[in-house]
Protein backbone atom coordinates (compact mmCIF):
# COMPACT_ATOMS: atom_id res chain seq x y z
CA UNK A 1 0.00 0.00 0.00
CA UNK A 2 1.34 3.40 -0.96
CA UNK A 3 0.97 6.26 1.45
CA UNK A 4 -1.10 9.28 0.60
CA UNK A 5 -1.90 12.47 2.37
CA UNK A 6 -5.59 13.15 2.60
CA UNK A 7 -6.97 15.94 0.44
CA UNK A 8 -8.18 17.68 3.54
CA UNK A 9 -4.71 18.08 5.04
CA UNK A 10 -4.43 21.85 4.99
CA UNK A 11 -1.55 23.40 3.14
CA UNK A 12 0.30 25.92 5.26
CA UNK A 13 -0.71 29.52 4.77
CA UNK A 14 -3.85 31.51 4.27
CA UNK A 15 -6.62 29.37 2.71
CA UNK A 16 -8.00 32.49 1.01
CA UNK A 17 -4.84 32.55 -1.09
CA UNK A 18 -5.54 30.44 -4.20
CA UNK A 19 -2.14 28.80 -3.86
CA UNK A 20 -3.10 27.31 -0.50
CA UNK A 21 -6.85 26.77 -0.55
CA UNK A 22 -9.33 24.79 -2.64
CA UNK A 23 -8.61 24.38 -6.36
CA UNK A 24 -11.10 24.79 -9.21
CA UNK A 25 -11.63 22.68 -12.31
CA UNK A 26 -14.36 21.32 -14.54
CA UNK A 27 -16.12 18.05 -15.23
CA UNK A 28 -16.60 17.33 -18.92
CA UNK A 29 -20.17 16.36 -17.95
CA UNK A 30 -20.88 20.09 -18.16
CA UNK A 31 -20.52 19.75 -21.93
CA UNK A 32 -23.05 16.94 -22.34
CA UNK A 33 -24.99 18.85 -25.02
CA UNK A 34 -21.87 19.42 -27.10
CA UNK A 35 -20.82 15.80 -26.62
CA UNK A 36 -24.15 14.16 -27.47
CA UNK A 37 -24.61 16.34 -30.54
CA UNK A 38 -21.16 15.29 -31.76
CA UNK A 39 -19.80 18.84 -31.89
CA UNK A 40 -16.64 17.53 -30.25
CA UNK A 41 -14.88 14.21 -30.04
CA UNK A 42 -12.80 13.54 -26.91
CA UNK A 43 -9.61 15.12 -28.27
CA UNK A 44 -11.54 18.14 -29.53
CA UNK A 45 -13.34 18.64 -26.23
CA UNK A 46 -10.14 18.38 -24.18
CA UNK A 47 -8.40 20.86 -26.49
CA UNK A 48 -11.35 23.27 -26.22
CA UNK A 49 -11.36 23.12 -22.41
CA UNK A 50 -7.62 23.78 -22.34
CA UNK A 51 -7.81 26.58 -24.93
CA UNK A 52 -10.54 28.33 -22.94
CA UNK A 53 -8.44 27.96 -19.78
CA UNK A 54 -11.20 26.08 -17.93
CA UNK A 55 -8.74 23.52 -16.55
CA UNK A 56 -6.23 22.32 -15.88
CA UNK A 57 -8.12 20.17 -13.35
CA UNK A 58 -10.70 17.95 -15.02
CA UNK A 59 -13.11 15.19 -14.11
CA UNK A 60 -14.34 12.70 -16.69
CA UNK A 61 -17.24 10.25 -16.46
CA UNK A 62 -15.78 7.01 -17.76
CA UNK A 63 -19.10 5.88 -19.18
CA UNK A 64 -19.62 9.19 -20.96
CA UNK A 65 -16.34 9.86 -22.74
CA UNK A 66 -14.57 6.48 -23.01
CA UNK A 67 -16.08 4.02 -25.45
CA UNK A 68 -14.16 1.03 -24.10
CA UNK A 69 -15.26 1.63 -20.49
CA UNK A 70 -15.48 -0.05 -17.98
CA UNK A 71 -12.27 -1.58 -19.39
CA UNK A 72 -9.66 0.32 -21.38
CA UNK A 73 -7.03 -1.06 -23.74
CA UNK A 74 -3.35 -0.19 -23.61
CA UNK A 75 -3.74 1.61 -26.92
CA UNK A 76 -6.55 3.82 -25.61
CA UNK A 77 -4.69 4.55 -22.37
CA UNK A 78 -1.67 5.66 -24.42
CA UNK A 79 -3.92 7.86 -26.59
CA UNK A 80 -5.53 9.47 -23.54
CA UNK A 81 -2.24 10.08 -21.77
CA UNK A 82 -0.97 11.66 -24.97
CA UNK A 83 -3.94 14.04 -24.95
CA UNK A 84 -3.27 14.91 -21.31
CA UNK A 85 0.36 15.66 -22.12
CA UNK A 86 -0.58 17.72 -25.19
CA UNK A 87 -3.29 19.81 -23.50
CA UNK A 88 -1.62 20.19 -20.10
CA UNK A 89 -4.86 19.13 -18.41
CA UNK A 90 -4.72 17.42 -15.02
CA UNK A 91 -6.92 14.31 -14.65
CA UNK A 92 -8.02 14.72 -11.04
CA UNK A 93 -11.12 12.55 -10.92
CA UNK A 94 -12.69 9.71 -12.88
CA UNK A 95 -16.41 9.26 -12.23
CA UNK A 96 -17.24 5.55 -12.07
CA UNK A 97 -20.74 4.14 -11.77
CA UNK A 98 -22.12 1.76 -9.17
CA UNK A 99 -24.58 0.15 -11.59
CA UNK A 100 -26.34 -2.36 -9.37
CA UNK A 101 -29.80 -2.40 -10.98
CA UNK A 102 -28.75 -3.80 -14.33
CA UNK A 103 -31.42 -6.37 -15.06
CA UNK A 104 -34.87 -5.71 -16.49
CA UNK A 105 -37.21 -4.12 -13.98
CA UNK A 106 -34.13 -2.67 -12.21
CA UNK A 107 -33.48 -6.08 -10.64
CA UNK A 108 -30.06 -6.01 -8.93
CA UNK A 109 -27.06 -7.99 -10.13
CA UNK A 110 -25.22 -10.38 -7.84
CA UNK A 111 -22.78 -8.89 -5.31
CA UNK A 112 -19.86 -10.67 -6.94
CA UNK A 113 -20.60 -9.04 -10.30
CA UNK A 114 -20.92 -5.61 -8.71
CA UNK A 115 -17.62 -5.94 -6.84
CA UNK A 116 -15.81 -6.93 -10.02
CA UNK A 117 -17.58 -4.10 -11.91
CA UNK A 118 -16.00 -1.64 -9.48
CA UNK A 119 -12.57 -3.28 -9.69
CA UNK A 120 -12.61 -3.04 -13.49
CA UNK A 121 -13.31 0.68 -13.28
CA UNK A 122 -10.64 1.20 -10.61
CA UNK A 123 -8.09 -0.58 -12.82
CA UNK A 124 -9.05 1.64 -15.72
CA UNK A 125 -8.72 4.76 -13.57
CA UNK A 126 -5.18 3.78 -12.60
CA UNK A 127 -4.28 2.91 -16.17
CA UNK A 128 -5.49 6.31 -17.42
CA UNK A 129 -3.61 8.27 -14.76
CA UNK A 130 -6.42 9.11 -12.30
CA UNK A 131 -5.79 8.59 -8.58
CA UNK A 132 -9.32 9.43 -7.43
CA UNK A 133 -12.68 8.00 -8.46
CA UNK A 134 -16.25 9.03 -7.78
CA UNK A 135 -18.56 6.13 -6.90
CA UNK A 136 -22.22 5.97 -5.83
CA UNK A 137 -24.50 4.90 -2.99
CA UNK A 138 -26.01 2.22 -5.23
CA UNK A 139 -23.06 0.17 -3.97
CA UNK A 140 -24.37 -1.59 -0.83
CA UNK A 141 -22.18 -0.49 2.05
CA UNK A 142 -21.42 -4.05 3.16
CA UNK A 143 -19.44 -4.58 -0.06
CA UNK A 144 -16.97 -1.77 0.64
CA UNK A 145 -14.56 -4.01 2.61
CA UNK A 146 -14.23 -6.22 -0.49
CA UNK A 147 -13.30 -3.30 -2.74
CA UNK A 148 -11.25 -0.92 -0.62
CA UNK A 149 -8.13 -3.10 -0.27
CA UNK A 150 -8.03 -3.28 -4.08
CA UNK A 151 -8.20 0.53 -4.33
CA UNK A 152 -5.49 0.84 -1.69
CA UNK A 153 -3.21 -1.51 -3.62
CA UNK A 154 -3.75 0.55 -6.77
CA UNK A 155 -3.26 3.82 -4.88
CA UNK A 156 -6.68 5.14 -5.99
CA UNK A 157 -8.91 7.03 -3.54
CA UNK A 158 -12.66 6.46 -3.67
CA UNK A 159 -15.19 9.20 -2.96
CA UNK A 160 -18.88 8.40 -2.74
CA UNK A 161 -20.99 11.14 -4.29
CA UNK A 162 -23.40 12.71 -1.80
CA UNK A 163 -26.02 13.66 -4.37
CA UNK A 164 -29.65 14.69 -3.87
CA UNK A 165 -31.69 13.33 -2.18
CA UNK A 166 -28.70 12.41 0.01
CA UNK A 167 -27.25 14.85 2.51
CA UNK A 168 -25.14 14.76 5.67
CA UNK A 169 -27.79 13.10 7.83
CA UNK A 170 -29.48 10.83 5.30
CA UNK A 171 -29.65 7.24 6.65
CA UNK A 172 -27.49 5.94 3.78
CA UNK A 173 -24.84 8.56 4.53
CA UNK A 174 -24.88 7.64 8.21
CA UNK A 175 -24.45 3.95 7.35
CA UNK A 176 -21.50 4.82 5.11
CA UNK A 177 -20.06 7.06 7.84
CA UNK A 178 -20.11 4.14 10.26
CA UNK A 179 -18.31 1.92 7.74
CA UNK A 180 -15.81 4.69 6.94
CA UNK A 181 -14.99 5.03 10.63
CA UNK A 182 -14.59 1.28 10.94
CA UNK A 183 -12.31 0.94 7.90
CA UNK A 184 -10.52 4.20 8.78
CA UNK A 185 -8.49 4.66 5.62
CA UNK A 186 -7.54 7.83 3.73
CA UNK A 187 -8.59 6.02 0.55
CA UNK A 188 -12.28 6.55 1.34
CA UNK A 189 -14.07 9.87 1.42
CA UNK A 190 -17.03 12.02 0.43
CA UNK A 191 -17.72 13.90 -2.77
CA UNK A 192 -20.40 16.48 -1.97
CA UNK A 193 -22.74 17.49 -4.78
CA UNK A 194 -24.41 20.74 -3.87
CA UNK A 195 -27.70 19.87 -5.54
CA UNK A 196 -28.71 18.35 -2.20
CA UNK A 197 -28.77 21.78 -0.55
CA UNK A 198 -30.50 23.96 -3.13
CA UNK A 199 -32.58 26.93 -2.03
CA UNK A 200 -35.06 26.57 -4.90
CA UNK A 201 -35.81 24.75 -8.11
CA UNK A 202 -33.72 26.59 -10.72
CA UNK A 203 -35.90 29.20 -12.46
CA UNK A 204 -34.22 28.13 -15.71
CA UNK A 205 -35.64 24.60 -15.23
CA UNK A 206 -39.14 25.96 -14.74
CA UNK A 207 -38.73 28.26 -17.76
CA UNK A 208 -37.71 25.25 -19.85
CA UNK A 209 -40.83 23.37 -18.73
CA UNK A 210 -42.97 26.40 -19.63
CA UNK A 211 -41.30 26.58 -23.04
CA UNK A 212 -42.09 22.88 -23.53
CA UNK A 213 -45.75 23.65 -22.90
CA UNK A 214 -46.22 23.01 -19.18
CA UNK A 215 -49.08 25.10 -17.77
CA UNK A 216 -48.59 27.54 -14.92
CA UNK A 217 -50.71 25.39 -12.60
CA UNK A 218 -48.14 22.57 -12.97
CA UNK A 219 -45.28 24.99 -12.25
CA UNK A 220 -47.13 26.08 -9.10
CA UNK A 221 -47.76 22.47 -8.08
CA UNK A 222 -44.11 21.39 -8.36
CA UNK A 223 -43.01 24.44 -6.39
CA UNK A 224 -45.54 23.57 -3.70
CA UNK A 225 -44.51 19.92 -3.38
CA UNK A 226 -40.70 20.14 -3.86
CA UNK A 227 -39.82 22.03 -0.64
CA UNK A 228 -42.25 20.03 1.52
CA UNK A 229 -41.68 17.16 3.91
CA UNK A 230 -41.01 13.59 2.79
CA UNK A 231 -38.60 11.57 0.67
CA UNK A 232 -38.03 12.62 -2.93
CA UNK A 233 -39.62 9.48 -4.37
CA UNK A 234 -42.74 10.08 -2.26
CA UNK A 235 -42.93 13.68 -3.38
CA UNK A 236 -42.60 12.83 -7.05
CA UNK A 237 -45.33 10.23 -6.55
CA UNK A 238 -47.59 12.95 -5.14
CA UNK A 239 -46.71 15.25 -8.02
CA UNK A 240 -47.56 12.59 -10.62
CA UNK A 241 -50.84 11.71 -8.94
CA UNK A 242 -52.08 15.26 -8.57
CA UNK A 243 -50.78 16.46 -11.94
CA UNK A 244 -52.38 13.56 -13.83
CA UNK A 245 -55.65 14.18 -11.98
CA UNK A 246 -55.43 17.83 -13.09
CA UNK A 247 -54.98 16.74 -16.70
CA UNK A 248 -51.30 17.63 -17.21
CA UNK A 249 -49.43 15.78 -19.96
CA UNK A 250 -46.97 13.05 -18.92
CA UNK A 251 -44.11 14.74 -20.81
CA UNK A 252 -44.69 17.97 -18.89
CA UNK A 253 -44.78 16.06 -15.60
CA UNK A 254 -41.48 14.36 -16.56
CA UNK A 255 -39.97 17.78 -17.35
CA UNK A 256 -40.77 19.32 -13.95
CA UNK A 257 -40.32 16.00 -12.10
CA UNK A 258 -36.62 16.11 -13.00
CA UNK A 259 -36.24 18.53 -10.07
CA UNK A 260 -36.88 15.72 -7.56
CA UNK A 261 -34.04 13.59 -8.92
CA UNK A 262 -31.39 16.30 -9.11
CA UNK A 263 -32.23 18.69 -6.25
CA UNK A 264 -33.31 18.78 -2.65
CA UNK A 265 -33.43 21.58 -0.10
CA UNK A 266 -31.46 20.37 2.92
CA UNK A 267 -29.56 22.79 5.15
CA UNK A 268 -26.44 24.13 3.34
CA UNK A 269 -24.61 24.41 6.67
CA UNK A 270 -24.93 20.63 7.11
CA UNK A 271 -21.94 20.18 4.76
CA UNK A 272 -19.75 21.26 7.69
CA UNK A 273 -20.27 17.76 9.12
CA UNK A 274 -18.62 16.22 6.06
CA UNK A 275 -15.64 18.50 5.44
CA UNK A 276 -13.11 16.34 7.25
CA UNK A 277 -13.53 13.39 4.88
CA UNK A 278 -14.27 15.39 1.74
CA UNK A 279 -11.73 14.49 -0.95
CA UNK A 280 -13.28 16.18 -3.99
CA UNK A 281 -16.34 18.32 -4.77
CA UNK A 282 -18.94 18.47 -7.52
CA UNK A 283 -19.81 22.13 -7.91
CA UNK A 284 -23.29 21.45 -9.21
CA UNK A 285 -24.95 24.51 -10.74
CA UNK A 286 -27.65 25.56 -13.18
CA UNK A 287 -27.10 29.20 -14.08
CA UNK A 288 -24.69 31.90 -12.90
CA UNK A 289 -26.15 35.32 -13.67
CA UNK A 290 -24.42 38.53 -14.76
CA UNK A 291 -23.82 39.42 -11.11
CA UNK A 292 -21.94 36.16 -10.51
CA UNK A 293 -24.69 34.52 -8.44
CA UNK A 294 -25.87 30.93 -8.97
CA UNK A 295 -29.65 30.82 -9.27
CA UNK A 296 -30.45 27.75 -7.12
CA UNK A 297 -27.47 26.76 -4.94
CA UNK A 298 -26.29 29.11 -2.12
CA UNK A 299 -22.55 29.04 -2.83
CA UNK A 300 -21.90 32.03 -0.56
CA UNK A 301 -23.00 29.91 2.39
CA UNK A 302 -21.41 26.64 1.33
CA UNK A 303 -17.92 27.32 -0.01
CA UNK A 304 -16.48 29.04 3.10
CA UNK A 305 -17.33 25.90 5.10
CA UNK A 306 -14.91 23.88 2.96
CA UNK A 307 -12.24 26.58 2.67
CA UNK A 308 -12.19 27.24 6.41
CA UNK A 309 -12.46 23.52 7.20
CA UNK A 310 -9.13 22.90 5.47
CA UNK A 311 -10.30 21.40 2.17
CA UNK A 312 -7.53 21.74 -0.43
CA UNK A 313 -8.82 19.36 -3.08
CA UNK A 314 -10.62 20.37 -6.26
CA UNK A 315 -14.14 21.62 -6.86
CA UNK A 316 -15.08 20.80 -10.43
CA UNK A 317 -17.71 23.02 -12.02
CA UNK A 318 -20.64 20.81 -12.96
CA UNK A 319 -23.20 22.61 -15.09
CA UNK A 320 -26.36 20.51 -15.30
CA UNK A 321 -28.61 22.91 -17.17
CA UNK A 322 -28.08 20.66 -20.18
CA UNK A 323 -30.72 18.35 -18.68
CA UNK A 324 -33.31 20.90 -19.81
CA UNK A 325 -31.71 23.67 -21.92
CA UNK A 326 -28.98 24.48 -24.42
CA UNK A 327 -27.32 27.53 -22.87
CA UNK A 328 -23.61 28.03 -23.60
CA UNK A 329 -21.94 25.54 -21.25
CA UNK A 330 -18.45 26.98 -21.74
CA UNK A 331 -19.64 30.46 -20.70
CA UNK A 332 -21.53 29.02 -17.73
CA UNK A 333 -18.44 27.16 -16.52
CA UNK A 334 -16.30 30.29 -16.91
CA UNK A 335 -18.77 32.25 -14.76
CA UNK A 336 -18.99 29.49 -12.16
CA UNK A 337 -15.24 29.21 -11.76
CA UNK A 338 -14.98 33.00 -11.39
CA UNK A 339 -17.70 32.88 -8.73
CA UNK A 340 -15.92 30.12 -6.79
CA UNK A 341 -12.60 31.99 -6.90
CA UNK A 342 -14.31 35.18 -5.72
CA UNK A 343 -15.95 33.43 -2.76
CA UNK A 344 -12.80 31.52 -1.79
CA UNK A 345 -10.80 34.79 -1.76
CA UNK A 346 -13.41 36.80 0.13
CA UNK B 1 -35.57 18.94 -28.59
CA UNK B 2 -32.52 18.58 -26.37
CA UNK B 3 -29.60 16.40 -27.44
CA UNK B 4 -30.42 14.06 -24.53
CA UNK B 5 -33.96 13.61 -25.88
CA UNK B 6 -32.89 12.61 -29.36
CA UNK B 7 -33.62 8.94 -30.03
CA UNK B 8 -33.80 8.81 -33.84
CA UNK B 9 -30.16 8.74 -34.93
CA UNK B 10 -28.36 10.90 -37.47
CA UNK B 11 -27.91 7.90 -39.79
CA UNK B 12 -31.68 7.78 -40.31
CA UNK B 13 -33.76 5.10 -42.03
CA UNK B 14 -32.40 2.61 -44.55
CA UNK B 15 -33.82 -0.20 -46.66
CA UNK B 16 -32.42 -3.55 -45.74
CA UNK B 17 -33.15 -7.04 -47.15
CA UNK B 18 -36.95 -6.92 -47.26
CA UNK B 19 -36.98 -4.79 -44.19
CA UNK B 20 -35.74 -1.61 -42.59
CA UNK B 21 -32.91 -0.38 -40.45
CA UNK B 22 -33.39 2.64 -38.18
CA UNK B 23 -30.63 4.50 -36.33
CA UNK B 24 -31.32 5.02 -32.62
CA UNK B 25 -29.58 7.27 -30.10
CA UNK B 26 -29.49 6.60 -26.37
CA UNK B 27 -31.49 9.32 -24.54
CA UNK B 28 -29.17 9.59 -21.54
CA UNK B 29 -25.96 11.43 -20.70
CA UNK B 30 -23.74 8.33 -20.45
CA UNK B 31 -23.28 4.89 -21.94
CA UNK B 32 -25.47 2.15 -20.49
CA UNK B 33 -25.63 -1.63 -20.67
CA UNK B 34 -28.19 -2.65 -23.28
CA UNK B 35 -30.14 -4.51 -20.57
CA UNK B 36 -31.30 -1.18 -19.16
CA UNK B 37 -32.85 0.01 -22.43
CA UNK B 38 -36.16 -1.11 -23.92
CA UNK B 39 -37.44 -0.52 -27.42
CA UNK B 40 -40.99 0.46 -26.54
CA UNK B 41 -42.64 0.90 -29.92
CA UNK B 42 -42.10 1.78 -33.56
CA UNK B 43 -44.67 3.23 -35.94
CA UNK B 44 -44.29 4.01 -39.63
CA UNK B 45 -46.75 6.57 -41.00
CA UNK B 46 -48.82 6.16 -37.87
CA UNK B 47 -49.09 2.39 -38.13
CA UNK B 48 -47.60 0.24 -35.35
CA UNK B 49 -44.81 -2.07 -36.51
CA UNK B 50 -44.62 -5.60 -35.12
CA UNK B 51 -41.27 -5.94 -33.35
CA UNK B 52 -41.48 -9.71 -32.71
CA UNK B 53 -38.63 -10.39 -35.18
CA UNK B 54 -36.77 -7.14 -34.59
CA UNK B 55 -33.08 -7.08 -33.75
CA UNK B 56 -30.78 -4.44 -32.33
CA UNK B 57 -27.33 -4.10 -33.87
CA UNK B 58 -24.38 -2.30 -32.33
CA UNK B 59 -20.84 -2.61 -33.67
CA UNK B 60 -20.36 -6.37 -34.17
CA UNK B 61 -23.34 -7.38 -32.01
CA UNK B 62 -26.84 -8.37 -33.08
CA UNK B 63 -29.55 -9.30 -30.58
CA UNK B 64 -33.26 -10.00 -30.54
CA UNK B 65 -35.05 -7.67 -28.14
CA UNK B 66 -35.28 -10.52 -25.61
CA UNK B 67 -31.55 -11.17 -25.92
CA UNK B 68 -30.83 -7.46 -25.55
CA UNK B 69 -32.52 -7.50 -22.13
CA UNK B 70 -29.84 -9.95 -20.96
CA UNK B 71 -26.87 -7.79 -22.00
CA UNK B 72 -25.66 -6.50 -18.64
CA UNK B 73 -22.06 -6.33 -19.84
CA UNK B 74 -22.38 -4.90 -23.36
CA UNK B 75 -22.49 -1.13 -23.46
CA UNK B 76 -24.26 1.31 -25.76
CA UNK B 77 -21.67 4.08 -26.16
CA UNK B 78 -23.66 7.23 -25.70
CA UNK B 79 -22.16 9.05 -28.66
CA UNK B 80 -22.88 6.25 -31.15
CA UNK B 81 -26.06 5.03 -32.78
CA UNK B 82 -27.41 1.52 -32.36
CA UNK B 83 -29.63 0.17 -35.15
CA UNK B 84 -33.10 -1.31 -34.98
CA UNK B 85 -33.52 -3.86 -37.76
CA UNK B 86 -37.04 -5.01 -38.65
CA UNK B 87 -36.98 -7.78 -41.29
CA UNK B 88 -40.72 -7.86 -41.86
CA UNK B 89 -41.28 -4.22 -42.70
CA UNK B 90 -40.29 -3.34 -46.25
CA UNK B 91 -39.35 0.20 -47.28
CA UNK B 92 -37.76 1.37 -50.53
CA UNK B 93 -34.95 3.89 -51.07
CA UNK B 94 -36.25 7.37 -51.83
CA UNK B 95 -39.57 6.96 -50.02
CA UNK B 96 -40.53 9.42 -47.30
CA UNK B 97 -41.97 8.12 -44.05
CA UNK B 98 -43.05 9.50 -40.70
CA UNK B 99 -41.19 7.41 -38.13
CA UNK B 100 -42.20 7.36 -34.46
CA UNK B 101 -39.93 5.59 -32.02
CA UNK B 102 -40.33 5.09 -28.27
CA UNK B 103 -37.49 4.07 -25.96
CA UNK B 104 -37.49 3.45 -22.23
CA UNK B 105 -34.34 3.87 -20.13
CA UNK B 106 -33.97 2.43 -16.63
CA UNK B 107 -30.88 4.12 -15.10
CA UNK B 108 -29.09 1.32 -13.22
CA UNK B 109 -28.10 3.37 -10.16
CA UNK B 110 -31.30 5.39 -9.63
CA UNK B 111 -33.98 3.07 -8.19
CA UNK B 112 -37.47 4.02 -9.31
CA UNK B 113 -36.46 6.10 -12.32
CA UNK B 114 -37.78 5.04 -15.71
CA UNK B 115 -37.53 7.53 -18.53
CA UNK B 116 -39.90 7.51 -21.50
CA UNK B 117 -38.81 9.12 -24.73
CA UNK B 118 -40.78 9.32 -27.96
CA UNK B 119 -39.69 11.07 -31.13
CA UNK B 120 -41.27 11.43 -34.54
CA UNK B 121 -39.23 12.36 -37.59
CA UNK B 122 -39.94 12.62 -41.30
CA UNK B 123 -37.24 10.49 -42.92
CA UNK B 124 -36.25 9.66 -46.52
CA UNK B 125 -35.24 6.03 -46.91
CA UNK B 126 -31.60 5.55 -47.91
Amino acid sequence: MTTVSTATAARPGNPKDPANGPQVGVTLYSFTNEWLSRQFDLAGLMREVAARDLGPNIEIIGFQNFKEFPDVSDAFADHFKGLIAETGLNPVSLAVNSDRFLRPGQTPVEDEFLVEYHKRQLRSAKKLGFDLVRYQFALPVHLLPEIVPYAEDLGVRMGVEVHAPMWARHPAVLAYREMYEKLDTPYLGWIPDFGGTARAIPPSLLDAARAAGARESLIDLVQEIWPGEGASHEKIGRLRERALADGHAPEHIQAVGLAFFILSNHDPKSWAEMVDRTIHIHGKFYGVNDDGIEEAVPYEEILPLFRDGGFTGTIVSEWEGHAYCTADAFEQVRRHQAMCRRIFAS
Amino acid sequence: MLPVERIIGEEGLAAREQGLRLAMRLPWYRSLPFSTVEVGALAIDGEAVDLADARVEFDDHSWTLAEMAEQIDAFWFVRDSAFLVVPGKAVAPGEDHAVTLTLFVNPPYIPGMKRHNTQTAQLRVQ
